[in-house]
């Protein structure tokens, strides 16, 4: 035991830390396999006889960590794209033309004080946050992304939703409440009356679309919308997307109707008092509302993850890799290729300029070559997976929404409360009744001549 | 005009996409250095040596040189015997201390640099018509000027200044070079004479306390 305690004394630090890791590495992973081996086929059909509830869980966490990401390519859109509209340069310092400011932003809040102020409910005061954010990442849960891509059909799904959002609010008046401050009180009140008012118009404008698709799953709702752009919901239902969309805008306290926070008039409202990461979960949850929203109105009325147009048959590609097949090659080729392709991309850097070391030139092999490599993946996945397909239309047609609702952050000022409350009561839920009276009369129209 | 209901909203929003697309107009600082004039020289500055005294010499080649005009000073010369100033008496300090501190940027809280009176020009103006503003004829000016006042105004100095061509440093220097001229009498040019607003309130309170006072503020506003 000496002579061992004296051996690794003399190594250098390298040397200590690959004899540690290495034997730790080893046990480890003979462990793992012993586990693997003796109770993987009691794990495998213990989790297979419980499928739904593997799925949920699953569904929950990759929703749950999908909104992260989410949040900060939309702080960080609106960061960039109002300072364009603003004729600056906005963000440009940390990352690639700054993208990853937003990535800062969140250290920075993880990194603040938590701090409580005297005299708040510290209970109230707490969970206010989360009850906020859970409602947001649990409306996410029945968003349909591509075929087959979703937390949950539910067939309720939209009533669901909207249950949902509602719960959003109560999130919004705990915090207003607790926060033993006059201005977040009048933002919890502000937002508790706003959303109240503007879920009625909101949800009598898509009834017109579930009475179309007779159903009330969002799932549903999209696939009877797959053929070109014009089986889209918009087309038949431009009064309700008119409706929905004013109304989703005031849901997700986005400007022109951002009276919750107002921070011009109540001091950032219901978020007054809040700091660190506390405040940081509000922050998430607007930014992922505006996602919802978004991916909302694609679904119910943009054809969700359809394409515009059907691919020609004639041009569909399904690109047969037999793997299997291929045997010892298999791994011949992944030892082979990429070194081959990373000094044919490398040498004309090399060859060419004489200012480039070898070495430089195979790092910008390197690079280029995992460039390709990814591009050729995703080529791949885009051909082969139905899902891919969609994904990328549904997000592609989400984030045009979202453009929009930043778009409209950078040009239209904050409307008055009572302009808001008049344009919910007068205007909005007037026309979605005569939206969904005409809707309703032309099915029975039609049904009859039928 | 439009009763087109939402037209406001279509039109901010195509100006906003429109700015979105348009080039930006900030200055990206460190990497692209500012595209500064030719002449610009910065923020004027006096500077102190390292005894604590100021650099200015009370040259006024710097005011001479201002193509604006902008620069108003007053000190005493280098051996400390006269009083020398550049600009309209209201503007300069009479010691280089306060005339660095205007310079600065801060105002001076001193009562010598109260707004002087208006005085009558017409008999400059008579004068150099008689000339016909020729800047040659400027010693007969300045002499006409002085029998016509009793000293040379610096109103009368910018007004030849301005109507003759002839440089006000010039003309300053001629002015004050000469023993038969005396420039800027001070007990009529007003410097340190109470503002009439001060005057009016004083020569009130003597009259409250006084219950016949007109007087007082009579003597008050002439001293």
């Amino acid at each position: 035991m000496a002579i061992l305690s004296r051996t690794f004394d003399r190594l250098t630090l390298p040397g200590k830390i690959v004899f540690t890791v290495v034997p730790l590495l080893l046990v480890l992973g003979a462990a793992l396999t012993a586990a693997v081996v003796v109770a993987g086929p009691v794990v495998l059909s213990f989790l297979g006889d419980n499928l739904p509830l593997v799925r949920f869980v699953v569904a929950a966490t990759i929703v749950l960590l999908m909104t992260i990401p989410t949040a900060f390519l939309i702080i960080y859109m609106e960061m960039k794209v109002i300072a364009l509209m603003n004729l600056r340069y906005g963000p440009d310092r940390v990352g690639p033309y700054g993208s990853l400011l937003s990535v800062v932003h969140g250290l920075k809040v993880l990194a603040k004080e938590d701090f409580t102020p005297t005299g708040v409910d510290p209970i109230v005061f707490t969970w206010a946050p989360v009850v906020v954010y859970m409602a947001s990442v649990m409306t996410l849960l029945v968003l349909p992304f591509a075929p087959g891509l979703f937390g949950q059909d539910l067939n309720i799904g939209l009533l669901y939703f909207f249950a949902m959002g509602g719960l959003g609010v109560v999130g919004l008046l705990m915090a207003g409440w607790s926060s033993f401050n006059k201005y977040s009180l009048l933002g919890g009140l502000r937002s508790a009356a706003q959303v109240v008012s503007y879920e009625i118009p909101l949800t009598l404008s898509v009834v017109g679309v579930v009475l179309l698709s007779g159903s009330l799953s969002l799932n549903q709702i999209t696939l009877d919308q797959s053929g070109s752009f014009l089986d889209w919901y918009v087309f038949r239902q431009p009064l309700a997307f008119v409706i929905f969309f004013i109304a989703a805008t005031a849901e997700a306290n986005r400007t022109p109707f951002d009276l919750t926070e107002a921070d011009s008039e109540i001091v950032a409202g219901f978020a007054t008092e809040y700091s660190g990461m506390r405040f940081g979960f509000f922050f998430f949850a607007e930014y992922v509302n505006v996602f919802i929203v978004a991916g909302l109105t694609v679904a119910l009325f943009f054809g969700g993850w359809n394409a515009p147009l059907a691919w020609p048959a004639a041009w569909a590609i399904t690109p047969h890799a037999d793997l299997a097949g291929m045997g010892i090659g298999l791994l011949l080729a992944l030892a082979i290729i990429p070194p081959a392709v990373i000094v044919a991309l490398g040498m004309p850097f090399y060859l060419l300029n004489s200012q480039v070391k070898l070495w430089q030139a195979l790092i910008i092999g390197f690079v280029l070559f995992n460039v390709v490599a990814v591009g050729a993946l995703l080529g791949f996945a885009f051909l082969s997976f139905d899902w891919v397909v969609g994904l990328i239309w549904f997000l592609g047609k989400t984030y045009l929404f979202v453009f929009t609702f930043v778009w409209m952050r950078g040009t239209l000022p904050r409307v008055r409360i009572d302009q808001l409350m008049g344009f919910a009561w007068k205007w909005l839920l007037p026309a979605s009744l005569l939206n969904l009276f005409v809707t309703a009369l032309a099915i029975v129209v039609v049904e009859s001549i039928r | 005009m439009s009763f087109v209901p939402g037209l406001g909203l279509a039109k901010g929003m195509a100006l906003t996409l429109w700015r979105f697309f348009q080039p930006k107009v900030t200055n990206l600082y460190p990497e692209v250095p500012a595209d500064i004039p030719p002449k610009f020289r910065g923020r004027l500055q006096l500077l102190y040596d390292e005894y604590g005294t100021l650099k200015c010499e009370t040259c006024f080649q710097c005011a001479q040189a201002c193509p604006i005009e902008c620069i108003d000073m007053g000190g005493v010369d280098t051996k400390g015997r006269f009083a020398v100033h550049w600009g309209a008496p209201e503007t300069y300090g009479e010691r280089r201390e306060e005339s660095a501190l205007r310079r600065s940027g801060r105002t001076v809280p001193d009562p010598v640099y109260g707004h002087f009176h208006e005085i009558d020009l017409d008999a400059v103006d008579a004068i150099l018509d008689e000339v016909d503003h020729d800047p040659r004829e400027m010693l007969r000016i300045l002499g006409a000027v002085q029998d016509a006042y009793g000293f040379v105004p610096v109103a009368a100095l910018k007004r030849i200044s301005q109507t003759t061509g002839a440089w006000y440093a010039m003309l300053y220097g001629t002015a004050t070079f000469y023993d038969h001229l005396a420039v800027g009498a001070p007990e009529t040019s007003g410097v340190g004479a109470a503002p009439a607003s001060d005057v009016a309130f004083l020569g009130a309170l003597d009259r409250a306390l006084s219950g016949h006072g007109s007087d007082a503020s009579e003597s008050r506003a002439n001293g």
